[in-house]
């Protein structure tokens, strides 16, 4: 008799052990671990580095479409005026979201070689939300302008 | 490791040295953002996007973009950037399994 209690109790024992042995779920995990959400105030944080930003709508040309036909390629085209010498030039430039799961777009790290502070990118948009730019000079000043898009699908699956 | 497609070329046709042009860079590449799920196993997609772009003009590094998931897919971007000699152009597509992708054009200016 004792000898088959210990048999089941061995067999129990290994069977919750290939239960809970993380190698089978191992592709699961991996896909929960990678999924990072980055919030706005995340993504404002990693670019500025605890600066405020100041109100640059005057220097900085917004070019998106307010109703996009589709949310997964929404064309962002940024103009900042700028001399861009070696005393005064943008240094970055972000493209943020604020209501999607990962609210951080593209960053550009640009230099007088340059010539112009431009870019063009495309992103996509969960829903109807605000597009935050943020320009950032080789003072450190942070400029910031926005624009509220209208979606009527989302972009994301 | 999968040959991928990507172009980097000059938008302007003619430039002469000192003009600012713009580039543009497109390759074709997934950006699944992690969170969604597979129509029919049902599991997550794991992350899997284009982390880095760096261009290089006469191999000196002259920008570099840092994209993440919120770009969307097949990225296209266009930049500026200062003609200051005759040379080659060349961009570095990393992804985020450290897959590198790369492809040249000539700079000509007339």
């Amino acid at each position: 008799m004792m000898q088959r209690r210990d048999f089941i109790k061995g067999s129990l024992l290994l069977s919750a052990a290939a239960l809970f042995n993380p190698e089978l779920y191992r592709h699961r995990l991996l896909a929960f671990e990678e999924a990072i959400e980055i919030t706005y105030d995340q993504a404002v944080e990693a670019f500025s580095a605890g600066k405020k930003s100041v109100d640059g709508s005057a220097l900085i040309t917004l070019d998106i479409p307010t109703r996009p036909g589709s949310a997964v390629t929404i064309p962002v085209e940024i103009n900042v005026k700028s001399p861009m010498n070696d005393e005064d030039y943008i240094s970055a430039i972000a493209i943020l979201t604020t209501k999607n799961k990962v609210n951080k777009a593209v960053t550009v790290d640009l230099s007088p070689a340059n010539g112009m502070a431009y870019l063009f990118a495309n992103i996509k948009l969960g829903e109807t939300q605000e597009v935050v730019v943020l320009a950032k000079t080789n003072k450190g000043v942070i400029y910031k302008a926005s624009k509220k898009i209208h979606v009527a699908l989302s972009g994301c699956e | 490791m999968a040959k991928r497609r990507a172009v980097i070329k000059i938008i302007d046709k003619k430039y002469a040295i000192g003009d600012v042009v713009k580039v543009q860079v497109i390759i074709i590449h997934p950006m699944e953002t992690g969170f969604a799920k597979d129509k029919h196993s049902g599991a997550l997609k794991p992350r899997f996007y284009v982390k880095k772009i760096e261009i290089y003009y006469n191999d000196k590094p002259v920008t570099s973009f840092e994209l993440d998931v919120s770009a969307s897919q097949n990225p296209k971007i266009k930049f500026p950037l200062k003609i200051t000699e005759a040379g080659t152009l060349k961009v570095r597509f990393i992804n985020s399994e450290n897959e590198v992708t790369e492809k040249t054009t000539k700079v000509k200016p007339k």
